[in-house]
């Protein structure tokens, strides 16, 4: 994460005195953006860097859905199943996606391409059901445009 | 100073205390898991709660996090209190393992303390219980059972708080929340780590050393001080109570070793801390032991001992003593009495730092590495051992001198408790007894003495110190 | 229109969320005005106002403000609450998409009023456009000299950093927010002391929803008095309702506090999807407790209507449900997003969570007794007030709520091994 160090020292300019702790948690989503996941030698990179306990930056990347600590595939599919999705369809989204992937929530295309989750509200009950695609959110998902979006993701 | 009523009885209270300060001040106990005095509040485990009097009725919070007021009116046993202990009860053995049978903790464990005295009755719950890992290696000295863990995060705290060493983290969430150690290994350099063991509520913090030795039902402790360094941390070292001795052949020998070590809370000293050093006192203790007196490496009798050595000091034109570092008040004072006259004595430091041993740091442990130095200098002067080339008789005590440093042609008289070569080179030798065979006390660095008290019996051959001295001075009562 | 719009007053286009758009509509005039007061009357303006806090609680937002008096020297922080993870609730994200400028402005009076120099926005990390939008405008405003320089010719200036959550339900609870801001694992923490004596990094800290800031501007640009007008009495303004689940036109609304409910949902709202018949109501999000069909005949969306009804309006996260829908998988679906997202910290949520949630799999599964619903009732009322925030609470509601009305599906699930509608949370029309 070495080379990501510069544009951390552009951010913390940003911030108020004395908040080097806060910028974990910015840290660790912009050293994912870059590398896709968090890597062991991060932690240890962005520990020196900030100078808080390796601990706080274990508990933080375990704690939170959205940061992990190992690749995955290319698109992750994020298929929300809270209720006001599942009471317009999410349920039958999410095996749509199963069988047309041939994987099951939580695991990756054999080729590496896909990713499934189940993910809780994503704030787009609006719209149901919701998928997002990497960091996209693609609302009222019907079995076609979900046709569609495999297709053009293949 | 406010004033508030817990129970119908008023107590006075400091400002800024919380309502679980003011009572375990005044002797009125609310039970606790997470809660400690030396560590932060984390109002996670909700057992503490207390009533408190409101125009309307009875509110329900907290005692751990609430500040008192003045004239509060506070209940620990009302009927709603009592309801909602054991509610908490409930979901706090949830998933917990009914591993008494096979866990350490039994018998000094909060949570069966609590279950029987705050809930008592079978779980309501037809799940199964939630698994997590059991017999994780959280070092290589502690064991973690992550199904017993009740996440009240004190050992977490400590880590972060007193041994700064922020060395345990509790991962993930919810219930599969998981006690773990630092990834980079270093919660094992943490000299104080053990003490998440003594403040684990239950049994999922386990001294690996300790692990099914013994019920602690059969152990008894005996008040003591840490002969680690100069610090003297109050400890209680654990041993067989007589009534529970183990008899056959093969245990016997277990009857006289120390089984463990826990922290005694001495306020003036160590808090309720020791260092780890603290906690392997057994092997300190367990060492060979030198068991008969001896001329010139030949076994003899004590009586023959003594009289040789009174006629060597008697012959002695310039007598020397390196006085032990681990001698008690009562020795080196008998020293002093006997013999300080005769010889010039220096105080030795029997114990230096180990390679790989912490030296000292801003929490308990200090540079110097034996007990009672401060006793000792106190009577014989700062000064370290200097041989002068003419000393004709050097007596020492206590293991950690080099021999080489004795002028060749001086007479040796040697003090010592442990079977070591040296002992053979001593023109008389004498085995003496150890600190956890004799009362006494110690002096620390900062001039604060305390107590230790008597575990075992010495063995057959081995003389008292103090005994030795006042024979040796010509005094009534000396020799055995 | 549901009432009168003070919020969602003016046409969405592709640009309406600049800074350009924004000042063509008065944008920052408010602020001139409120620069020319004294910190202290904005909020007297305010507590006037009767302004309630639209994340949830419906807490004065004027008395919150009023513990954090300005202290020249003393590190004061603002917040806005964008973390929006209650479910059925998207209305902040309506704010920050449409109007970041409105949020902005409104930060800029309110950390005027607070004495604050340093002021966040704590966006959910799973919102993109909504984040892009936000960050744009506070670059956007940077740029025109509104954000980090002082304005007007006064002392007063402001940063406003947008800190990204991650993925935790519990970072919308206010104390999370800030223990996630420090850039720890976001436990909550108990109350005392309030987050306006310590909170981010032990400093005072008022913590306000998106919707609540978004109301500060026209209060200061109106009056307490004229805002007053709008709505009722005890419940002033509009509220951000964001409607889903079986209805026809689901989406945010403005509905000013008042306006009768079955008339929201049957015209504004299209009525159910497909001619569907209504069978309760989700309030204001799944923590609140469900209303049916027949509750909410006589009832308008106000605070002192829907209270003595036993239920809430929550953070105005309204959800329709269908006759025809199972209410015991209904409740799984809630049960599992609790126990998903409970902390872990405190005993009765930690274990509780997870316990309901084995619960109901297992009566859905046909493995029911009827004990489970005294359970499930008994877990409830244990995390009722005994939890370190109100995620335990929130929980107990949502099953107590469905539980009242819907006992007789969870008998018969458990009786008959089998759901009493199929299983069914789709519309079944």
């Amino acid at each position: 994460m070495r080379h990501l160090i510069p544009e951390f020292e552009k951010m913390k300019e940003r911030y108020p005195e004395g908040f080097e702790s806060s910028l974990v948690l910015p840290c660790l989503r912009r050293i994912q953006e870059d590398r896709g996941f968090v890597a062991d030698e991060d932690i240890a990179g962005l520990v020196e860097y900030l100078g808080v306990p390796r601990i706080q930056v274990e508990e933080v990347l375990s704690y939170y859905t959205m940061l992990r600590r190992a690749p995955i595939g290319r698109f992750h599919l994020q298929a929300c199943r809270n209720i006001a999705c599942s009471m317009r369809g999410a349920e039958r989204t999410i095996d749509k996606l199963s069988r047309k992937l041939g994987i099951r929530p939580g695991e990756t295309t054999p080729d590496g391409r896909f990713t499934l989750s189940v993910v809780e509200c994503l704030g787009s009950c609006g719209t149901a059901p919701v998928v997002m695609v990497n960091e996209a959110y693609h609302e009222n998902m019907s079995d076609e445009k979900l046709d569609r979006l495999i297709e053009e993701l293949k | 100073m406010p004033r508030l009523t817990i129970d119908g009885r008023e107590i006075e209270a400091q400002h800024g205390q919380t309502v679980m300060e003011a009572a375990t001040a005044n002797g009125i106990f609310i039970p606790y898991f997470c809660w400690h005095p030396k560590l932060s509040v984390p109002g996670n485990c909700r057992i503490c709660v207390v009533g408190v009097e409101d125009k309307g009725g009875e509110w329900v919070e907290i005692a751990c996090n609430m500040p008192i007021t003045e004239g509060m009116v506070v209940y620990t046993n009302s009927e709603k209190v009592r309801a909602r202990r054991k509610a908490t009860m409930q979901f706090i053995t949830l998933n917990h393992p009914v591993d008494c049978g096979i866990c350490d903790k039994a018998g000094e464990c909060t949570l069966q303390d609590y279950h029987y005295e705050y809930n008592g009755e079978r779980s309501v719950s037809i799940d199964a219980k939630v698994h997590a890992t059991k017999h994780y290696a959280l070092s290589s000295r502690i064991v973690l059972d992550n199904e017993r863990c009740i996440q009240c995060t004190r050992c977490v705290r400590f880590t972060r708080e007193i041994s700064k060493s922020n060395g345990l983290g509790m991962q993930n969430r919810a219930d599969h929340s998981l006690v773990r150690a630092v990834e980079d290994g270093s919660f094992a350099n943490d000299p104080y780590s053990d003490n998440v063991i003594d403040i684990c509520p239950v049994g999922a913090l386990l001294s690996r050393s300790f692990l099914h030795k013994a019920r602690v039902w059969y152990l008894k402790p005996t008040a003591s001080v840490c002969p680690g360094c100069a610090r003297g941390c109050a400890v209680n070292l654990w041993h067989r109570r007589p009534e529970w001795r183990l008899r056959s052949p093969e245990q016997r020998a277990r009857n006289d070793e120390i089984d463990r070590v826990t922290p005694l809370d001495n306020p003036a000293v160590n808090g309720p801390w020791i260092c780890n050093k603290g906690r392997d006192l057994a092997k300190v203790f367990g060492r060979a032991r030198a068991e008969a007196p001896m001329l010139k490496g030949r076994p003899t009798d004590l009586a023959g001992a003594l009289a040789q050595t009174r006629s060597l000091v008697a012959a002695a034109r310039k007598p020397v003593a390196v006085v032990s570092s681990w001698g008690s008040n009562e020795e080196l004072a008998a020293f002093k009495a006997a013999l300080g006259g005769r010889f010039a004595a220096f105080v030795k430091a029997d114990h230096e730092p180990e390679p790989g041993e912490v030296v000292e740091d801003a929490i308990l442990i200090r540079a110097d590495k034996n007990p009672n130095t401060a006793g000792a200098r106190a009577l014989f002067g700062e000064a370290p051992p200097a041989i002068p080339k003419d000393a004709d008789l050097v007596l020492v005590w206590g293991e950690g001198f080099d021999f080489g440093l004795i002028p060749a042609g001086a007479k040796i008289v040697y003090l010592n408790a442990w079977l070591q070569p040296e002992n053979g080179h001593a023109d008389v030798f004498f085995p003496v007894s150890v600190q956890t065979e004799r009362d006494g006390h110690y002096t620390n660095f900062a001039g604060v003495t305390s107590a230790f008290s008597k575990c075992f019996e010495k063995k057959a051959g081995v003389s008292d110190a103090e005994a030795l001295f006042a024979a040796l001075s010509g005094q009534p009562g000396g020799g055995e | 229109m549901p009432g009168r719009q003070l919020i969602m007053n003016f046409e969405v286009t592709p640009t309406s969320h600049t800074l350009e758009a924004y000042r063509a509509r008065g944008g920052y005039e408010t602020l001139r005005k409120a620069l020319g007061m004294e910190p202290a009357a904005i909020t007297k303006e305010v507590t006037a106002s009767g302004l309630l806090g639209h994340g949830g609680a419906a807490f004065p937002v004027g008395r919150k403000w009023g513990v954090m008096k300005p202290n020249p020297g003393e590190i004061h922080y603002l917040c806005a609450n964008a973390d929006e993870g209650e479910p059925g609730t998207f209305k902040d994200r309506w704010v920050l998409e449409h109007a970041p400028h409105l949020l902005v402005e409104s930060m800029l009076i309110t950390s005027y009023a607070l004495g604050v120099r340093h002021a966040f926005v704590y966006i959910r990390g799973e919102f993109d456009l909504p984040f892009r939008r936000i960050q744009g405008a506070i670059d956007e405003a940077y740029a025109a000299g509104l954000l980090g320089a002082k304005l007007f010719g006064t002392e007063f200036l402001l940063d406003i950093v947008v800190y990204r959550g991650a993925g935790s339900y519990v970072c919308g609870e206010a104390s999370g927010l800030i223990t996630s801001i420090e850039g720890r694992k976001p436990y909550p923490r108990n109350r005392p002391p309030r987050l306006t004596v310590r909170g981010l990094f032990q400093k005072p800290t008022v913590i306000n929803n998106v919707e609540s800031l978004a109301n500060i501007t026209g209060i200061i640009r109106m009056g307490a008095e004229e805002f007053k007008k709008v709505g009722t009495p005890k419940s002033p303004g509009t509220q951000l309702v964001s409607i889903s689940g079986h209805i026809a036109k689901p989406g945010v609304y403005e509905v000013e506090y008042g306006y009768p409910w079955a008339k929201f949902l049957d015209e504004d709202c299209g009525g159910m999807l497909g001619g569907a018949k209504l069978k309760c109501v989700v309030p204001g999000g799944i923590s609140t407790k469900v209303l049916t069909r027949a509750e909410i005949e006589p009832l308008n969306l106000s605070h002192e209507s829907v209270n003595p009804a036993g239920s809430g309006l929550g953070s105005g996260g309204m959800i329709a449900v269908a006759e025809g829908t199972c209410m015991v998988r209904f409740l799984q679906v809630l049960l599992r997003f609790y126990h998903h997202e409970s902390c872990g910290q405190c005993t009765p949520c930690r274990e509780g969570m997870g316990w309901m949630h084995r619960i109901i799999d297992r009566i859905v599964d046909g493995k029911g007794v009827p004990e489970d619903i005294d359970r499930l009732y008994a877990i409830s009322h244990a995390n009722d007030g005994t939890t370190i925030c109100g995620m335990g609470d929130a929980a107990g509601y949502a099953t107590v709520g469905i539980l009242n009305k819907y006992r007789d599906e969870f008998e018969y699930f458990i009786q008959n091994k089998r759901s009493k509608f199929d299983g069914r949370l789709e519309c079944p029309a």
